[in-house]
């Protein structure tokens, strides 16, 4: 384990420049360049809200970031996984020239789409300040340990993904169907108080995607520090699906050539 | 010190009949308890063994599809044998399929950076080279043009003088020693000769029995995937045109 993160470490000019140039490919040729990844999630936020405000009269102040955090949240997540189901097949080229450890391929997809869950959460805090005052500005250094625990979660979702997808190439393609589906069941765009008013409470409770969006949404939105229930919830999902992915690698990484 | 023993590999390659399997034809194989895309199973290597030391120069040859490349990709570290052992000690350098591996949006300089750190290089010694591998290429201001706009030629010619920028302890080559045009072949063999200089341990790929005697001077001779001769390279080289012209006696 600690010579296989020792390897990691040893090419990390490699996979650093990857990332650099995921980011610059992006908005390659683009007016806004990264002001895209700024003004994505503004966008989506004020069409949603501007629905909301019609039908349930929601007040703007709050619901503009609450809605804000959780949108950041769940397309890092929703971002990271799909992203993480091409990870080995675009990089079917290197892997075929050199025997780097196969995990710096979707540790390259989850540092690329941590940077812009940095960037929509520099959005989120700034139009949490404007809006609505924020309550406890300390708290917000618990989003520190809250990204570094999404992108561990990222990276190791991305191992998976990228096992299944490259065995499975239906894979993608159901987990697009399947995060359509938990849109709706993890309270991205409405309070979670609404599934409790309707005795679905246990939705929320036992998702650990809420959860994760809890690690946001609390600090920014209530100034406090996450729950111990998210934090340990959030972080026991982390570790296992850590040493999922550490043993499928374990286990499938010298067999996964023969599949690309 | 660098050094490679394979003691007894075999590598088996499961392929299936399509492409791919799908989800479907894995839910329906569970369910009816066979399939409608079998898996087939190729012996790609079959009990190769070899112990390479510091100074050895160790040529590979054989028929199209014998398992040249694959044995030289099992070496790289690439393919893992399904039994037996390889073992390898020392930085391994390679030389094959330089046409892959290209950002296609980056510019030669970029990919010199991408590919430079994929063989190990720091930010700081791949600056250092990146001045003598751009005059190598010869690509002059196309360095600074996104790599999808070069000719293959062109994208041959860079992989090439990045590939050989490096100071490697063991050198895996399969084909490359007519990369690029007819000048830029000449200066491609003598740098290969200046890098095979200073490698410790050689593995060539090549049909081109000529250039195998003259760099090497230990030859392998697979022939679907089982070895068939080993030792010195002029005797082994002896024993394959025998084969061969003993084949071409029996079509004929």
């Amino acid at each position: 384990m600690g010579a296989y993160l020792a390897s990691i470490w040893d090419c990390r000019y490699f996979w650093l420049s990857l990332v650099k140039m995921d980011l610059r490919n992006r908005y390659r040729g683009s007016v806004l360049g990264i002001g895209w990844s700024l003004l994505h999630p503004i966008a989506t936020t004020l069409v949603i809200c501007a629905v909301y405000y019609k039908i349930v009269k929601a007040d703007v102040r709050e619901f503009v970031p609450f809605l804000m955090a959780g949108l950041a949240c769940w397309t890092y997540l929703v971002g990271v996984t799909l992203q993480g189901c091409q990870c080995f097949i675009q990089a079917e080229s290197y892997i075929r020239q050199h025997s780097l450890p196969l995990a710096v391929y979707p540790l390259r997809t989850a540092l690329g789409a941590s940077v812009h869950l940095l960037l929509a959460l520099v959005v989120v805090v700034l139009l949490s300040w404007g809006l609505r005052g924020l309550d406890n500005v300390l708290a917000l250094l618990s989003l520190v340990p809250a990204v570094l625990l999404l992108t561990l979660f990222g990276w190791s979702v991305g191992v998976l993904a990228g096992f299944a997808n490259t065995i499975f190439r239906d894979t993608h393609h159901l987990l697009e169907i399947g995060f359509q589906l938990l849109f709706y069941l993890s309270a991205v765009i409405y309070p979670k108080e609404l599934l409790y008013e309707n005795n679905a409470g246990w939705l929320v409770d036992y998702n650990p995607l809420v959860a994760f969006m809890n690690l946001i949404r609390e600090p920014v939105l209530a100034g406090r520090l996450p729950s111990a229930w998210d934090l340990g919830f959030a972080g026991s999902v982390v570790l296992v699906v850590s040493l999922l992915a550490g043993f499928v690698l374990h286990r499938w990484q010298k067999h996964l050539i023969h599949y690309l | 010190m660098a050094r490679i023993i394979l003691d007894h590999v075999y590598l088996t390659f499961r392929v299936r009949q399509q492409y791919q399997i799908t989800l479907k034809e894995y839910l329906v194989r569970r369910m009816y308890r066979q399939s409608v895309n079998p898996l087939r199973e190729v012996r790609a290597l079959s009990d190769v063994c070899c112990d390479l030391r510091p100074g050895d120069r160790l040529g590979i040859l054989g028929a199209n599809g014998a398992g040249k490349s694959t044995l030289l990709k099992l070496l790289a570290g690439i393919y893992q044998p399904t039994s037996g052992r390889r073992t390898v000690v020392g930085r391994i350098s390679s030389l094959f399929e330089l046409g892959l591996g290209f950002e296609m949006e980056a510019s030669g300089r970029q990919n010199i950076l991408y590919r430079g750190y994929l063989q190990g290089e720091t930010p700081r010694s791949i600056r250092a080279k990146m001045d003598e591998i751009a005059e190598f290429s010869e690509l002059g201001d196309f360095l600074d043009t996104p790599v999808r706009y070069y000719s293959a030629g062109m994208l041959v010619r860079l992989a090439f003088s990045i590939a050989t920028a490096i100071e490697p302890e063991i050198l895996l080559v399969d084909e490359v020693l007519s990369a690029g045009d007819l000048a830029f072949q000449q200066k491609a063999r003598q740098r290969m000769q200046d890098m095979m200089a200073r490698a410790q341990i050689i593995v060539v790929v090549s049909h081109d029995l000529e250039s195998l005697q003259r760099l090497c001077d230990r030859g392998l001779w697979l022939d679907h995937g089982r070895m068939m001769a080993e030792g010195p390279m002029a005797d082994v080289v002896e024993a394959y045109t025998d084969h061969v012209h003993a084949q071409q006696l029996q079509v004929a």
